[in-house]
């Protein structure tokens, strides 16, 4: 008889449990609704959209005269007659893989050294103003800078060079672009890096000192490799940033310009589109650089994971 | 089984904000019983052209209380996005003025109406054949021609005469060496003088320089049928001018001579009509003395060469009230002026230094111009070949600049420049 009760009271136990269970994964999704709805309406639905267009003929408008075309628009732009791979892909590529390296490079280094420094608060906040700033101000300043009269060149100048059309000239123009894409997102990168200095025990340093390590040795011994989650936070949204973004460009030099130099695979998404009524190509684009964006991320990740970071 | 649920109500109430907010508007015009509200979509957005268009429509307003007017305007920049956004969600203006270049992409998208019979005919009969021809697309009128622009050269006669030049170049030869007698530089090699600038403002901003030139020398952009025209002896002649040019340093694209001209800094550019409204305005009493402009010369003596460009103004395939729209379109088109020698739409446009499209318009102000510089503008109107605007001509201008910065600002070999421009010309 206990034991039949006790049979009941272990069985109707989990009856309730479950029954809670159930309300608080109604209350959950409720909670979850509108973000939910908001991620469908801005995210899903669009892609889904995208993938349709990048099988079909779309002169934007009417959506009645949507045509299913096939693979075609993928071969049209995947096609080495065209100018989607080169020079746009290898300038996305370029674009993206320079300001990274710059912007990884240079905050690692200013990040180290405000870690060193008195008033922290101070050099973080002005590293981090471009950050503040549109990227319109950022982009017409440095456009000014770069003009034939400009301060650069002015300096150049001083020094017995030549004018350098930094803009003008089409081997210039996209390292010149890359510049300034990397100055303006230092100072992210520098936030998340000092807090990622900060969470490194000052035990290690004080231990290292002890067995005679100099500076060097403990940056590139105990700093670096305990430092790389946040490294890889970094590389992995400035790369995404940098394969996606076109603003600064359009600020820069307009039309992605001169003779394509500086035009991106956004920027050519862009024009596509809204320019000529050629959405399937764009989507078809959208595509190619969605697969890029991935493989690139995973790759990054699977390097990390064999290095054996936490990176989930 | 619960996640499928919930994932299924999220996709579900995602469909359903998706198609509330698509669907919102329904219709291109509202209207409220037996009252008729119209809009009209343009980027006369500022100055006189929003005045003057703002001043129709108020008194087409007054006069027709039934069917009334809304102007909704954005800058130009903005004008084709807002149009595509608006159309595909279902939430398109009822008139829409547009650049007569987007006119293909616009009719194979079942933007713009048919123009009724009628008024078609009337229309080719009463414009110019420049204004018909930059906002007709194959055989097909898009709407009433507004906007016409056409292509001279502007110089800075101080400039010129320092230079020993008594008057404007006539000839290829002459306009070279004018430019290369103009241009000045400093010891650093830094451009102080432009000696003519093939770069106009905006998008694809070496094309219309070069078209006009290469309507100078007789050539052409695109076919009927929107094949590539230009690589042949014409074109390779006019981007051989242009590359001599840039050999030469005496041209520079990346010089701008909306900022630069008005300070001496460029001593003739090849522009737009329009320009002139801005240089009266920037130069005030420096434009009358040093402002001069004549007709894009050619390869020899007596030729001469233009490119016209036009808007229009158009009807919605979609709009409820399109036979209202006509007739507003009509009435605004063809009711005169306060004076009774020209429309109220010519002299709208007249005010702002444009080229009212209509003939009669253009031969009565051209009668009694203000300004001896308007006459070769308006005399372009005469010659100048109308920009192309059929399904990808769009891209093939995009083409054809990127070919040109090729040669100017790279220095590339105009004939390699041209074939690949032309290569990538696909029609559509």
């Amino acid at each position: 008889m206990t034991s039949a009760v006790g049979r009941v009271g272990t069985l109707a136990v989990p009856a309730q449990r479950v029954g809670k269970l159930q309300r608080e994964g109604r209350a959950a999704y409720l909670f979850l609704a509108p973000a939910l709805l908001f991620f469908c309406v801005f995210l899903i639905l669009p892609f889904i959209f995208a993938i349709v267009l990048a099988f079909s003929d779309w002169g934007g408008f009417d959506l009645g005269t949507l045509k299913w075309a096939g693979t075609a628009n993928f071969g049209d732009v995947l096609s080495f007659d065209g100018t989607f791979v080169k020079p746009i892909l290898v300038n996305t590529l370029l674009f993206a893989f320079g300001s990274v390296f710059l912007a990884t490079f240079g905050s690692v280094l200013v990040a180290y050294c405000i870690d060193r420094l008195a008033f922290q608060g101070f050099w973080r906040v002005l590293y981090f103003l471009p950050v503040v700033a549109t990227v319109v101000a950022i982009g017409n300043v440095w456009k000014m800078m770069y003009q034939p009269a400009g301060l650069i060149n002015g300096v150049l100048n001083k020094l017995g060079v030549n004018s350098i059309g930094f803009l003008s000239d089409a081997s210039y123009a996209l390292p010149s672009v890359t510049v300034v894409q990397a100055w303006a997102s230092i100072g992210g990168a520098v936030l998340i890096l000092t807090a990622g200095l900060k969470a490194i025990p000052e035990m290690y340093y004080e231990a290292a000192e002890v067995d005679g390590a100099n500076s060097w040795h403990m940056f590139w011994s105990i700093t670096l490799p305990l430092l790389r989650p946040a490294l890889l936070f970094v590389l992995i949204t400035q790369f995404i940033g940098g394969l996606q973004s076109f603003a600064l460009i359009i600020v820069m030099t307009g039309d992605g310009g001169p003779v394509n130099a500086t035009n991106v695979a956004a920027f050519e998404m862009y024009q596509r589109a809204f320019k000529y009524g050629a959405w399937g190509t764009a989507s078809a684009m959208a595509m190619v650089l969605f697969v890029i964006i991935l493989a690139i991320t995973l790759l990054q990740l699977w390097v990390a994971r064999r290095r054996g970071e936490e990176t989930s | 089984m619960r996640i499928s649920r919930g994932l299924r109500l999220a996709v579900a109430l995602g469909l359903f904000a998706t198609a509330a907010a698509c669907g919102g508007g329904g219709g291109a015009a509202g209207g409220s019983g037996d009252k008729v509200e119209l809009t009209l979509l343009s980027h006369y957005s500022d100055g006189p052209s929003k005045e003057g268009l703002d001043k129709m429509i108020q008194q087409w307003n007054k006069e027709n209380p039934k069917v009334q007017v809304k102007a909704q305007v954005v800058k130009f920049d903005d004008l084709l996005t807002t149009m595509t956004v608006r159309q595909t969600g279902g939430r398109g203006a009822d008139i829409v003025s547009a650049y007569g270049l987007w006119g293909g992409q616009l009719m194979k998208a079942n933007v713009v109406a048919k123009v009724p019979d009628d008024i078609a005919t009337k229309i080719k009969a009463e414009y110019s054949p420049a204004a018909l021809g930059a906002v007709t697309t194959g055989d097909t009128l898009l709407g009433y021609p507004t906007e016409l622009n056409t292509y001279v050269l502007f110089y800075n006669k101080k400039i010129l005469a320092a230079a020993g030049i008594s008057k404007p170049p006539a000839t290829w030869a002459e306009l070279a060496d004018a430019a290369k007698k103009t241009v000045q530089r400093d010891a650093k090699g830094n451009i102080q003088v432009e000696g003519l600038s093939l770069i106009q403002d905006g998008d694809n901003k070496s094309v219309h320089p070069f078209l006009s030139l290469l309507d100078a020398a007789g050539g052409k952009f695109l076919g009927p049928d929107g094949t590539a025209q230009f690589d042949n002896a014409e074109g390779k002649a006019a981007l051989k001018f242009e590359a001599d040019l840039a050999a030469a340093k005496a041209t520079n694209p990346s010089i701008m001579p909306t900022k630069q001209f008005r300070s001496g800094g460029v001593a003739m550019a090849i522009q737009a009509g329009w320009w002139i409204g801005s240089l009266k305005t920037q130069m005030k009493d420096k434009y009358s003395s040093d402002v001069g402009v004549t007709a894009i010369p050619g390869p020899t003596a007596g030729s001469k060469g233009s490119l016209a460009y036009g808007f229009f103004m158009g009807v919605n395939q979609r709009s409820k009230h399109a036979d209202e729209a006509w007739k507003f379109l009509t009435w605004m088109n063809e009711h005169k002026a306060a004076d009774g020698q020209v429309t109220e739409t010519g002299k709208w446009l007249a005010d702002q230094g444009l080229i009212p499209p209509r003939t009669a318009d253009q031969a009565a102000y051209k009668k009694s111009l203000s300004d001896p510089n308007l006459a070769p503008i308006y005399d372009a109107a005469t010659y100048a070949m109308a920009e192309p605007n059929q399904p990808g001509a769009y891209e093939a201008k995009t083409a054809l600049h990127n070919a040109l910065m090729g040669v100017l600002a790279d220095g590339k070999n105009p004939d390699d420049a041209l074939a690949q421009a032309a290569k990538a010309v696909k029609p559509q």
